[in-house]
């Protein structure tokens, strides 16, 4: 057990790892939302504005990596497919395929100059999750999980909201060698939502019986020890998944919502899938004390990943543009969005350049991405780092995966250089031997 | 007030316990502590102390900046201490500066400097610590935490020679049976601790039967047990249960989780592997076989090395064991030395962690942190594997398994491939010679018939159907060609004029050629250019649909024949106009090249080897004559005819086809030929589609090399070549330089070789792990520095030296275990063990167990009835032909079985629902320990899946029509689920719900009531801790 652990044990005087436990320092937030656009967003056209590359449009340069080989390759610059504009007070840029979010951009952190080692989808993903490309590692929600338990322990504190398995499928979310229990809890949009959570049985008062029987059984069982945490833990289990019976469908109850706020979220009459219920629900399940949500846009298919054409952005952004504006807002007036960290990133960002100048879509870019933060104790209202001219290379303030990692630790109160867990002879970290807090841009 | 006594007694326990420490001494503070192989005086500095200094506080006060001239990195520094003076008074933590400072109470003098502190229990841990006197060896913190060196290696416990140490005789020992107990009682002794009593019969039948099978045993099998008096009773059920098939699935399984084993690749796309079954099988059996451990091991490192020597029926093991190397998660999304290295990271990382306990991976980028592993030994390793070939499972860019290993010996290869080609150029020729006779009696057949229906054309119109033509075409008896060698000699040709590019001919065959099925294609047409003066072109076209996708491509102007050789224009010969030329054509669908004639009456020009057009997609459907070709220019006239496109070789230009002659009984011969050549095609396709030999997913010899070190890990930036040899520190040996193989064999007889002291302890550890849920090292797959030192290290020799000595059986092991007290102990408390011991580390009791997700399943199928006992084939993964699966479209599957856990598809990227749910091994890395999780999740399943009810709803069939009366039938219940006999008060609980349950389901509206209550009492024995758990 790691020192960590055993702290946390003295603590909460249990060995339940899922009981909610104290962060190493003050924590700025409680949960986090983590945002997760699949297939690689092109910087240049959401959120890094680039006045020369619309100057220098078709000019050739020479690129020194080119489908994950390097080399000395010709390339044509391409300019932004989209317009852009300031918005609010500190005069963001954001492009036309943002509408909805540039209205929230004063509550926004922009980091324009991410970057990170990988250009392959299955590791690019890994590593947005785990902070390693190669290797089986714990998601990020898994280490949040570990790190501070849950207060709702009829839901489970790491929840996945995703329509279809991304790159990597359920390595995106596992816990790997932390325990089982923190492992993302995967939730497909749609009608049911949480595998087996309808019971089978006539009536709720049946259902009881049944538990009550069970109970009975278990604790003559269990009067024979003293002191057996496994058997405790399966016992207490089933109490929980009751729980979680009433729980779950409740906190996936959208007609509890006003017409109003589903109107904030761009979610139409009927609706039970799509961005905008997977945001409003990541706003229901952090409000019942889920620790950490993950969405995902999309999936391994028909996602940013626009190699052939740019144009595909624009269905992609619409679909997430107004639900992640209206999570934030919801967030917001709720009084909920200090104490939430929002993250949106994606696994690398695109070309700023092409094969020949007409070419219309854009490849993997590894060295240069844009992600963004909002809420949770980070200053809205800013545009950290600069990439250089045309957006190729993160130039100024640069950040990559495993910084955002050790912010987002950070902003929980967690330490990422004490985070730990022991595993076959070392301690591990989310954030390997690397990772900065991004001081500058928390409030 | 009962909470009040209890915490009374806790509290009443611990006072004792101090005033017996007073006594007893050192060994019992160690114990409290949770430290039970340490011996020594500096174990709380090693195991507490040092980690937090080396962390937190000599990058700043150590050797290179001892700021404020404070040094932590060795007693002499820290005693002289720095401008405050010395940081530790020993004995006196609240006059240490250096627990003020840490606990951060005064600003100006708070340590570790900014956000960083000491957690509570670090400053708890220094705190007592300095209280018991500070100590700590007098050597340099920061050097001694430097890796083993080989020399300090050969001292360590692992790396220890192995020896047969002697059984402890203690004279007070009343307790011990056997040599296992002996090890056992001493320790237990030398910390104060005592046995519990011995568990009973009914407890130990099912604990052995889980154990050795993963089933429950039935109440039969209980009850023979029960009434066995014979003292030998219990080794009687041992050998019973060693002997059952069931025994090789659970025992193999437990292997499988080591091996990484999956039934998919593993990258991306997850690509499905149709013969990994056959390497699970192959385990499975050894176990039941009870193979020697130590042949286990070298056939599935060098199985297809030692199979060279061997019988047919062996060598098809021997092969199939070579599919533990292979099986680990694959990163490749083709063939490729650019993603290879991350294929032999798994391999070594495997090799490592499974059979020696070792953590080699870490040597990849630069040499292992703490154990005696240099990255040289890693590139030496890699060597071996870089000159071995292995089997291709599938991927993104290159869809199609490749290099599987076949299952029998080369030369047998070599003789069914010679059979094979035989019995098919048999069948072309059959299918030839039957065709001509068809051609003979049909005019209307494709290939040799009368010129694809040109011969019912209208003289003097266009080309209609089956044809497709625009433009000026014309049929014309002077457009015939002289060439009678493909269709017999007709009435007409087709004239096209000249006009637009876009204007000509075409003729879409029906079915189309398929490279698939179709290695070689053969094509024949006769042109005439017209006599004109004009610089133009025309082209001829075979590929598929209209230019959809193109095989060949020819260009003809008035002087010159170009054909298309990949992407380029070549010219082949100069022609003549008003010159009829016959082009054959022979596609090679395979190697995708052409080759054939261009023939006038009197003379050929043969050309071969051209390429077909790049990208090409292998289908050969549709043929046309437009104005597209080399060059720009006006379109010509020209005549065609004889066009022909087969699978059979065309007759040679100077054949005569004789008209066909139609006689009485010719439809009927017509109709027997047909079916014929369909029998004799589809005999060919079936030939053409199956592997010469049966494959398996495993490895083969390749190009010796050896390999360069790669810097840091990066297969870009080399280093050194390294020889390729064993670890040095089990003796460094070497492939012989002149050796022309991978160096496996050898490799494979290093890590078994007896001297290796490594292979014996790894799994007699393991063995004794999978019996007791926790090994006596705790680590089982870190044998290393920084894994858990042994409880028992005596023990742990005795059981490799008892494996080795016994032709390394593990069903010995299994017997000699089991046979044990300790074994056989209950799993009941002990109030006094509990403080001293609490996790039963020293086995002052026997664990209990949570069933595993196989057990479990497999458990419920079983007292359901409802488990398929047979061995299931290969899973029924999509035709091979169809697989185009991506990163994008991942190969995904949940295949339904009631057949045990052990053989489900085990899916590597998108894990079985199930057994994810449950905690199985990851595939993706070699699993020593399995996660024990228990989530709300697994409650839902257990309350509320399809799975269990269906279980429950079977199991309550199954009571219902053995026993009539209640009360029977609930103990019948206890006695198949549980194994057990209900108490009095279960058997009230029981009848209370039962009457209860069903006049409320009947208030439910669920039916009679009566079913459902003993289907609801079904669920709640299935689920139930007696039934989940193991003691």
């Amino acid at each position: 057990m790691t020192a960590f652990a055993e702290m946390c044990n003295q603590v909460s005087g249990q060995d339940d790892p899922l009981s909610a436990r104290r962060s190493h320092f003050s924590a700025k937030a409680d949960r986090v939302i983590f945002i997760y656009a699949t297939g690689g967003v092109s910087h240049v056209d959401t959120f890094d504005y680039k006045p020369s590359l619309i100057k220098d449009h078709g000019k050739s340069i020479l690129a020194s990596r080119w489908l994950n080989k390097s080399g000395e390759f010709e390339r044509f610059l391409i300019k932004p497919h989209w317009g852009f504009q300031q918005y609010g007070e500190n005069g963001i840029w954001v492009s036309d395929l943002f509408p909805h979010l540039s209205d929230v951009i004063d509550d926004v952190c922009v980091l324009n100059a991410m970057h990170c080692d990988s250009d392959g989808h299955d590791k690019g993903t890994l590593a947005a999750h785990t902070g390693s490309a190669q290797f089986a590692r714990p998601s990020v929600g898994s280490w949040v999980s570990y790190g501070l338990g849950t207060v709702n322990q009829n839901l489970p504190s790491f929840m996945v909201l995703a329509p279809h398995a991304p790159y990597a499928g359920a390595q995106t979310w596992g816990s790997d060698f932390l325990p089982g229990c923190h492992q993302g809890t995967h939730v497909v949009p749609g009608a049911d939502p949480i595998k087996n959570i309808q019971p089978r049985v006539a009536s709720k008062r049946l259902q009881t019986m049944e538990l009550g029987l069970l109970r009975t059984l278990n604790e003559t069982k269990q009067s024979e020890r003293l002191n057996d945490a496994a058997v405790n833990a399966r016992i207490r289990s089933f109490e929980t998944a009751f729980g979680m019976q009433s729980a779950a469908p409740e906190a996936f109850d959208i007609t509890q919502e006003d017409q109003r706020t589903l109107e904030m979220y761009g979610i139409t009459a009927g609706d039970r899938s799509g961005f905008g219920w997977q945001c409003l629900m990541a706003r229901r399940l952090v409000e019942r004390g889920v620790r950490f949500v993950e969405l995902i846009d999309v999936g391994s298919n028909s996602n940013w990943d626009s190699h052939g054409n740019m144009a595909d952005h624009e269905r992609l952004a619409k679909n997430v543009d107004k639900p992640m504006a209206g999570l934030i807002s919801d967030l917001k007036r709720r009084g909920m969005l200090e104490r939430t960290l929002v993250v949106w990133t994606t696994e690398f960002g695109r070309t700023p350049f092409n094969m020949s100048p007409t070419h219309a879509g854009r490849e993997h870019h590894n060295f240069c991405f844009t992600s963004w933060m909002a809420g949770g104790g980070v200053k809205g209202g800013l545009s950290y780092g600069v990439s250089d001219e045309y957006g190729i290379m993160a130039t100024e303030d640069s950040a990559h995966t495993h910084d955002l990692h050790a912010t987002i630790l950070h902003q929980l109160g967690l330490d990422h250089e004490r985070l730990t867990f022991r595993h076959a002879g070392r301690d591990f970290r989310l954030t390997d031997v690397h990772g900065n807090v991004l001081h500058d841009v928390l409030q | 007030m009962k909470r009040d006594k209890s915490e009374f007694s806790k509290i009443l326990n611990m006072y004792l316990l101090r005033m017996q420490v007073k006594t007893i001494g050192l060994v019992l503070i160690m114990s409290l502590t949770g430290i039970l192989s340490a011996q020594s005086e500096f174990d709380q500095f090693e195991k507490n102390i040092r980690p937090i200094f080396l962390k937190h506080c000599v990058q700043c006060h150590g050797e290179d900046k001892a700021e404020s001239d404070l040094r932590l990195d060795a007693p002499e520094f820290w005693e002289i201490g720095g401008i405050s003076g010395p940081p530790i008074v020993a004995g006196q933590p609240e006059k240490s500066l250096l627990l003020l400072a840490i606990k951060k109470t005064k600003p100006d003098f708070a340590m570790p400097p900014g956000e960083k502190s000491l957690t509570p229990s670090e400053i708890e841990n220094i705190s007592n610590w300095i209280r018991t006197g500070a100590k700590a060896p007098r050597t340099n913190l920061a050097a001694t935490d430097k890796r083993l060196d080989l020399d300090e290696a050969s001292a360590f416990w692992s790396f220890k020679l192995l020896k047969r140490p002697g059984v402890p005789v203690n004279k007070q020992d009343r307790w011990s049976r056997t040599p296992i107990d002996q090890f056992i009682f001493n320790t237990l002794r030398a910390s104060n601790l005592t046995p519990v009593s011995d568990t009973d019969k009914c407890t130990l039948i099912r604990r052995a039967t889980f154990d050795l099978t993963g089933l429950p045993p039935t109440p039969e099998e209980i009850n023979d047990f029960l009434e066995d008096n014979d003292p030998l009773a219990f080794q009687t059920l041992v050998n019973r249960l060693l002997s059952t098939s069931s025994y090789g699935e659970r025992w193999g399984r437990h292997w499988l989780d080591v091996a990484r084993y999956a039934d998919t690749a593993g990258d991306g796309s997850d690509y499905p592997v149709r013969e990994a079954y056959k390497y699970r099988d192959w385990v499975i059996n050894a176990f039941h076989k009870d193979k020697p451990y130590d042949e286990f091991i070298r056939e599935q490192i060098a199985g297809d090395i030692l199979a060279a020597d061997t019988t047919q029926a062996v060598y098809r093991d021997l092969v199939t064991a070579t599919g533990f190397l292979a099986i680990g998660k694959r990163y490749g999304y083709k063939q490729s030395p650019d993603y290879q290295h991350l294929d032999f990271a798994d391999v070594i990382d495997s090799v490592g962690r499974s059979i020696l306990g070792l953590s080699l991976g870490c040597a990849r980028c630069h040499d292992h942190k703490y154990d005696p592993i240099s990255a040289e030994d890693y590139y030496a390793l890699y060597g071996i594997f870089e000159s071995t070939v292995w089997a291709f499972p599938g991927g993104e860019e290159q869809k199609r398994p490749a290099d599987f290993p076949a299952l029998v010996p080369p030369e047998e290869i070599e003789r069914l491939e010679v059979a094979r080609e035989d019995r098919l150029s048999n069948l072309r020729r059959q299918i030839q010679q039957l065709g001509l006779q068809r051609s003979q009696l049909d005019g209307q057949r494709d290939t040799g018939g009368l010129d694809l229906g040109m011969e019912r054309q209208d003289l003097g119109r266009s080309l209609k159907q089956p044809w497709v033509s625009s433009g000026a075409v014309e049929i014309r008896q002077d457009a015939q060609s002289p060439f009678a060698n493909v269709h017999s000699k007709g009435t007409r040709g087709v004239r096209i004029g000249t006009g637009p590019k876009t204007d000509g001919i075409r003729y879409v065959f029906e079915p189309g050629l398929t490279a698939k099925n179709d290695k070689k294609m053969y094509f024949n047409i006769d042109f005439r250019t017209g006599a004109g003066t004009e610089d133009g072109v025309y082209r001829i076209y075979l590929g598929q649909g209209v230019v959809q996708s193109i095989a060949v491509e020819f260009s003809i102007s008035r002087d010159s024949f170009m054909l298309k050789h990949g992407t380029e224009w070549e010219l082949l010969q100069k022609i003549k106009t008003n010159q009829w030329y016959s082009l054959q054509v022979e596609i090679d669908s395979v190697s995708r090249t052409y080759s054939g004639t261009l023939a006038t009456l009197t003379a050929q020009t043969r050309f071969k080897a051209k390429n077909t057009v790049p990208g090409w997609n292998g289908i050969a459907n549709c043929f046309i004559c437009d104005g597209f070709g080399h060059k720009e220019g006006p379109v010509l006239v020209r005549d065609i005819d004889n066009i022909a496109l087969t699978t059979t070789p065309l007759n040679a230009i100077e054949q005569v086809i004789e008209p066909p002659t139609k006689t009485a009984g010719s439809e009927e011969q017509l109709a027997i030929l047909r079916q014929s050549i369909d029998a004799l095609k589809e005999e060919q396709q079936n030939i053409e589609s199956t592997a010469v030999s049966e494959v398996a997913y495993g490895v083969s010899e390749g190009k010796p090399v050896n390999s360069h070190i790669q810097l840091r890990g990066e297969p870009e930036k080399l280093g050194d070549q390294i020889p390729r040899r064993f670890l040095e520190v089990l003796g460094g040996k070497q492939v012989p330089a002149a050796y022309t193989g991978s160096g496996r064999l050898q490799l494979a007889q290093w890590l078994t070789d007896p001297s290796n002291p490594l292979t014996a302890r790894v799994i007699a550890n393991r063995v004794w792990q999978w019996h007791f849920g926790s090994g006596l090292v705790t680590t089982p797959s870190d044998f290393g520095y920084r894994g858990e030192q042994p409880t028992h290290p005596a023990l742990l020799d005795w059981l490799a030296m008892e494996l080795i000595e016994n032709n390394w059986s593990i069903k010995h092991l299994h017997r000699v275990i089991m046979k044990s007290r300790v074994y056989q102990l209950s799993s009941e408390d002990s109030p006094e063990a509990m403080v001293l011991d609490p996790e039963n580390k020293l086995l002052w009791r026997y664990s209990r167990r949570p069933l595993d997700a196989e057990s479990m399943r497999d458990a419920m199928l079983a007292v359901s009835g409802n488990l398929d006992r047979s061995v299931p084939g290969a899973h029924p993964f999509p035709d091979v032909n169809t697989w185009n699966f991506s990163i994008h479209q991942p190969f995904h599957a949940v295949y339904g079985s009631n057949h045990r856990s052990v053989y489900l598809m085990q899916q590597r990227n998108r894990r079985h629902p199930y057994l994810e749910l449950f905690d199985s091994a990851d595939p993706n890395v070699s699993i020593g320990k399995r996660q024990q999780t228990v989530t709300p999740t697994q409650a839902l399943f257990l309350m509320n899946s399809e799975f269990v009810h269906a279980q429950a709803h079977m199991l309550a069939h199954r009571i219902a029509i053995t026993v009539a009366d209640r009360t029977e039938r609930i103990k019948y219940a206890f006695a198949v689920v549980h194994g057990s006999i209900p108490s009095t008060a279960e058997l009230q609980s029981a009848n209370r719900f039962l009457e209860e349950y069903s006049s409320e389901a009947v208030k439910a509206g669920a039916g009679d009531g009566l079913k459902e209550a003993w289907q609801a009492f079904a669920r709640v024995l299935l689920t139930s801790n007696s039934f989940l758990f193991v003691d």
